[in-house]
């Protein structure tokens, strides 16, 4: 995986190791997540049984505003916003209305949208507003990935994201959270990181 | 009269002919596919005529291949179908084995997963022993295959046949008592098989099961069928109505040893059992008629001549 600064699995059996090597290179490939993770460290114990996967990610952009994806021209009263990405137009769609009213709405054709402002409301705000985080699903992303490609019978799992460092540790069997941290540490430190 | 199982491909074009002569030879046509302008027959002809058919399908570009599983239901045991696991290795195996002539049935278990919490269910069980042999599509670790296995197979007395990642020899070594075969090389990978070297891992499959189902073969002529199955099923098809009115594939599964029916049991059972198959012999002097544990079909074990004393 030529994208990734750093990628190792590590098995007590070979052939194992050869074959989630080959798994996890076809799943971060398949989800489109190769850009996004930048370490990944695996560990794979069958005997315990005990999966770990430790890794940074890349940074992925602050903040969606509106300002990123539309322009914004406020005439008297209101504001008209011309969607440049229809990317973010729906949860944007929903956050207008959570905030104005859907009365004060108004969508004359696929990409622009009419803001009609209530009094004393600065209408430079309107570009302001965040739509959404990129990093949240990006979570749900990286998880939704590992959990495949962790051993089908492990269904007891501890998973973690946060400032660029995840992890997702999974067995079969109960996972003690000491036991959990002394594990992802151990692993986090052959990468360079520390929680 | 030896039978040899073979698939023929050709045009929808003239392809009566072909059927008429494989019936006329006293072949029997075991599934037939018309997928858009072509046909694909599953069928078993005495080995002598083989050429024969070969000859007269030539002009109309039909095709002979030997396929050495017609004739034969496989079932193909995954232990979990989840849907975020996909694409299955056992999807493969499936359809590769369905290339051979096989009929294959897939088998998710419910609780198959994990190494100490892998278990076999009665039901599933009793699915997996209605069919001539059973290919178990296993997982990437030594160590799970040997505690694992002994559960999944606990109860389950048709012939096995294991897959997974680590070598044959590995697998040959963790699993005690041993099975009838074993292919190595083949575990869980998140892509289809599509690379040379593991398409070869999926031929080593089908020859490994059709040496495994040959000593099965072997093992029953010693002790013939009172019947031959595909016989009894060209008994059913002409005198059953009701089996033409089902949508499956093939209504009629013909087995080495026996014959899935799939219409309902409680219903039919008693009609079948009483099919006169020649000269005053029934269905039920030379098969038992039982409920399949898939869904609410008929299953046929076909007894030995030893149990009945009689051969038609």
């Amino acid at each position: 995986m030529a994208a990734l600064e750093y990628f190792t699995v590590e098995c007590v059996e070979d052939k194992g190791r050869e074959v989630y090597e080959q798994i996890a290179s076809d799943v971060l490939l398949d989800l489109d997540l190769l850009r996004v993770v930048e370490k990944l460290h695996i560990f794979i114990d069958p005997r315990v049984p005990v999966f770990v996967a430790v890794g940074t990610t890349r940074r992925s952009g602050g903040l969606v505003r509106i300002r990123d994806f539309a322009d914004v021209i406020v005439e008297e009263g209101r504001a008209t916003l011309s969607i440049g990405d229809e990317t973010y137009l729906a949860p944007m769609l929903s956050i207008l209305w959570g905030r104005y009213g859907k009365d004060s709405i108004d969508q004359p054709d696929r990409f622009s949208v009419v803001v009609h402002l209530p009094e004393g409301e600065d209408p430079r705000e309107i570009e302001e507003i965040v739509v959404a985080d990129p990093e949240e699903g990006l979570y749900r992303d990286l998880i939704y990935a590992l959990q495949i490609v962790a051993p089908e019978g492990f269904k007891v799992r501890r998973q973690y994201h946060a400032g660029g460092v995840f992890y997702y540790v999974a067995s079969e069997n109960t996972l003690p959270q000491e036991i959990v941290d002394t594990l992802v540490a151990e692993k986090l430190n052959l990468i360079g990181v520390t929680l | 009269m030896i039978f040899v199982p073979i698939t023929y491909k050709g045009g929808v074009y003239r392809h009566d002919e072909i059927v008429d002569l494989i019936e006329d030879l006293g072949g029997y046509i075991v599934q037939k596919h018309m997928i858009a302008q072509d046909v694909v027959l599953q069928c078993l002809v005495p080995k002598d005529d083989v050429e024969l058919i070969r000859t007269i399908g030539r002009p109309l570009g039909g095709e002979v291949i030997v396929a050495p599983l017609v004739g034969t239901e496989i079932a193909v045991v995954s232990p979990s179908l989840e849907i975020h696991h996909l694409p299955h290795s056992s999807c493969d195996v499936a359809e590769y084995l369905r290339r051979a002539g096989a009929k294959t049935n897939m088998v998710g278990l419910a609780r198959g997963f994990g190494k100490r919490i892998a278990n076999l269910n009665v039901e599933e069980r009793d699915t997996i022993n209605e069919h001539d042999l059973v290919v178990y599509v296993l997982g990437n670790f030594e160590v799970c295959i040997e505690e694992k296995f002994p559960a999944l197979r606990r109860g389950v007395h048709v012939p096995i046949v294991v897959t997974g990642a680590p070598s044959t020899e590995a697998l040959r070594r963790v699993i005690d008592p041993p099975v009838e075969g074993y292919v190595g090389n083949m575990g869980r990978c998140m892509h289809r098989t599509k690379k040379p070297e593991e398409l070869a891992t999926l031929d080593a499959l089908v020859d490994e099961v059709s040496r495994v189902l040959d000593e099965k073969r072997v093992e029953i002529a010693k002790d013939p069928l009172s019947v031959s199955p595909a016989r009894l099923m060209k008994v059913i098809e002409e005198k059953v109505e009701a089996v033409h009115m089902v949508n499956h594939p093939t209504p009629v599964t013909v087995q080495i040893a026996g014959l899935r029916v799939k219409i309902p049991y409680e219903s039919y059972a008693p009609e079948i059992r009483a099919l006169e198959i020649e000269n005053g012999v029934t269905v039920g002097d030379v098969a038992e008629v039982l409920p399949s544990k898939m869904r609410n079909y008929i299953w046929l074990r076909i007894k030995p001549f030893s149990e009945t004393n009689i051969m038609v």
